[in-house]
């Protein structure tokens, strides 16, 4: 099939960006977005010019590193699909696609279609991590810990760190991801000792490099790891207990 | 203000960031203007509730609907002075109101500064009305204030001629609200608002739902059903009323 691709280029932070307009001929329709990506920039480097910037990695939907906006939607069209998945075949013959970065004011463009998520690692390491002394391993079976429990913080703990959330956002707010992330942790036994101290500094530095949640919703249709509009309940939930409990 | 410094409750791993990157550092967080707008919407909806019932009593004649309205001026009494339940309500919900519009207006302001300028698509229903919740807030401000000017202080121009003001623990609320809605910018204008209202306070429960933290299935069901049972019923019983004068069935 024949498609016309307006490509995000822009050569540096803050430099002005641009669409470029290109065609891609005999593109099979069972292809990603971006392999269209890849056939373009094979095209472009054929012609001598510079090729489009993208992130990618696995192409299977378990990394984290794509995600471009196409026609507007961060990963694109499908719902919960990352945009190494999303299939060229909803497009009709001769379709234009609309390919971006992810917009968040938060994720600053690199290079063309590239953005710096690295204010989702400044969350990681507000408290997205385990930071007790456990010792050595302990036992299997020392800890038990509910079927049920365990099913649910890996439902929650399947966030591949996209960033699509953020860039879904009418408000550019990361609550999905950082409410995933609280989830995940309170919900088992280690992590859980220090569940209040981590809800306090992550949510500080939500507020700090994020916006507010007004409950559009338009996060969860956009996670790729399916992640549940609970997970910003979470957010709250966990912020207002702390704040209800003693500290230690 | 621009700063890489992250926050000082940072349980820190690994080296700092060396990026430095926009950050907010003051003002009152958006965790807490959301819980207050949660508080605060939930009592202007308790009140609309109570409202909507004393507002039926239209539908029973002039006698049960002054009689409410005299009730209002004395409730409690003669535990507490005359008129102190009502102002002590007045002055509730002027507050409530207060707190819920600045946060409105904070939250959406820092929504729109983090976004940063960039289009956004919006998909189905449930975005759809978070965007009308500003949209719809700002018109249900608006006719607040033009529904106290009308109907309780009787100021001109929006108040109807020969507005009646309760005297002696007689009150006049019948005759009054009939002559604002035979006017029929003031019944259409009624109606419209109550259109906004109710979609304001479904989509309002869903995020109180959110904002309170519930996350359990039955919570957040429970929650979105109270708000869509309200909704329908302030937009069924208080948009009856000026219709029904409009159409001459109450005068
Ligand atoms: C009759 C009066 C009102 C009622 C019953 C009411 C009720 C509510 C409720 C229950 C919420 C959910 C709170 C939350 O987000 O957790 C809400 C949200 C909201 N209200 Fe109101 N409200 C009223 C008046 C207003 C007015 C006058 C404004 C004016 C600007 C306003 C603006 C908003 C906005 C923007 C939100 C969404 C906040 C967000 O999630 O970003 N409301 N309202
Ligand atoms: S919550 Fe979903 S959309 Fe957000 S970063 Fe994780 S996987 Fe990506
Ligand atoms: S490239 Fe790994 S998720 Fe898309």
């Amino acid at each position: 099939m024949k498609l016309t691709v307006q490509v995000w280029r822009q050569a540096g932070p803050g430099a002005p960006g641009r669409f470029e307009r290109h065609v891609v001929d005999g593109i099979e329709p069972h292809l990603s977005v971006l392999e269209l990506l890849d056939a373009l920039n094979e095209q472009l480097i054929d012609s001598g010019a510079e090729p489009v910037a993208f992130e990618s990695d696995c192409r299977e939907g378990i990394c984290g590193a794509c995600g471009v906006t196409v026609d507007g939607e961060a990963h694109g069209r499908e719902d919960n699909v990352p945009s190494c998945h999303q299939r060229l075949s909803g497009y009709a013959d001769g379709s234009i696609l609309r390919i971006e970065p992810l917009r968040a004011g938060a994720f600053p463009v690199v290079r063309d279609l590239i953005v710096d998520r690295g204010a989702l690692d400044d969350l990681i390491r507000a408290g997205g991590h385990v930071a007790v002394d456990a010792g050595t391993a302990p036992d299997a079976d020392a800890l038990p810990v509910g079927e049920e429990r365990a099913e649910l913080a890996l439902d929650f703990a399947a966030c591949i760190g996209c960033g699509a959330c953020v860039a879904a956002c009418p408000n550019g707010a990361a609550h999905l991801f950082a409410g995933s992330k609280l989830m995940h942790l309170s919900l088992l036994p280690l992590p859980s000792l220090e569940r209040q101290r981590r809800v306090v500094a992550v949510v500080d530095e939500l507020e700090e490099l994020f916006g507010p949640c007004s409950n559009y919703g338009e996060c969860a249709r956009a996670c790729p790891a399916g992640i549940p509009l609970t997970a910003i309940a979470a957010v709250n939930h966990e912020r207002l207990l702390a704040g209800l409990q003693r500290r230690l | 203000m621009p700063s890489s410094s992250p926050t000082s409750s940072v349980i820190q791993v690994g080296p700092p960031s060396p990026v430095p990157r926009e950050r907010r550092h003051r003002g009152v967080p958006s965790w807490s203007l959301k819980t207050a707008m949660a508080i605060t919407g939930a009592i202007w909806a308790a009140f609309v509730a109570i409202h909507l019932f004393g507002n039926l009593k239209v539908f029973q004649g002039p006698d049960a609907f002054n009689g409410y309205a005299a009730w209002l001026r004395a409730v409690f009494y003669p535990f507490f002075p005359k008129e102190m339940v009502l102002w002590g309500l007045r002055v509730v919900l002027v507050i409530a109101l207060g707190v819920h519009v600045g946060a409105a207006a904070i939250v959406w302001a820092r929504g729109r500064r983090a976004r940063g300028g960039h289009r956004v698509t919006l998909r189905g229903m449930r975005s759809w009305g978070a965007w009308l919740m500003p949209v719809t807030g700002v018109v249900l401000l608006a006719f607040v204030t033009v529904h106290v000017l009308d109907l309780t202080l009787g100021l001109a121009p929006v108040a109807p001629e020969g507005f009646a003001h309760p005297e002696a623990g007689v009150a006049h609320a019948y005759g009054n609200l009939i002559a604002s809605f035979q006017r029929p910018w003031s019944a259409w204008f009624y109606v419209a608002a109550m259109v906004l209202l109710s979609v304001h306070i479904a989509k309002g429960f869903a995020n109180l739902a959110a904002d309170l933290g519930a996350m359990g299935r039955r919570w957040r069901a429970t929650l979105s059903a109270v708000g869509g049972l309200l909704a329908v019923a302030v937009l069924l019983g208080n948009a009856a009323i000026p219709i029904a004068v409009q159409m001459g069935w109450i005068a």
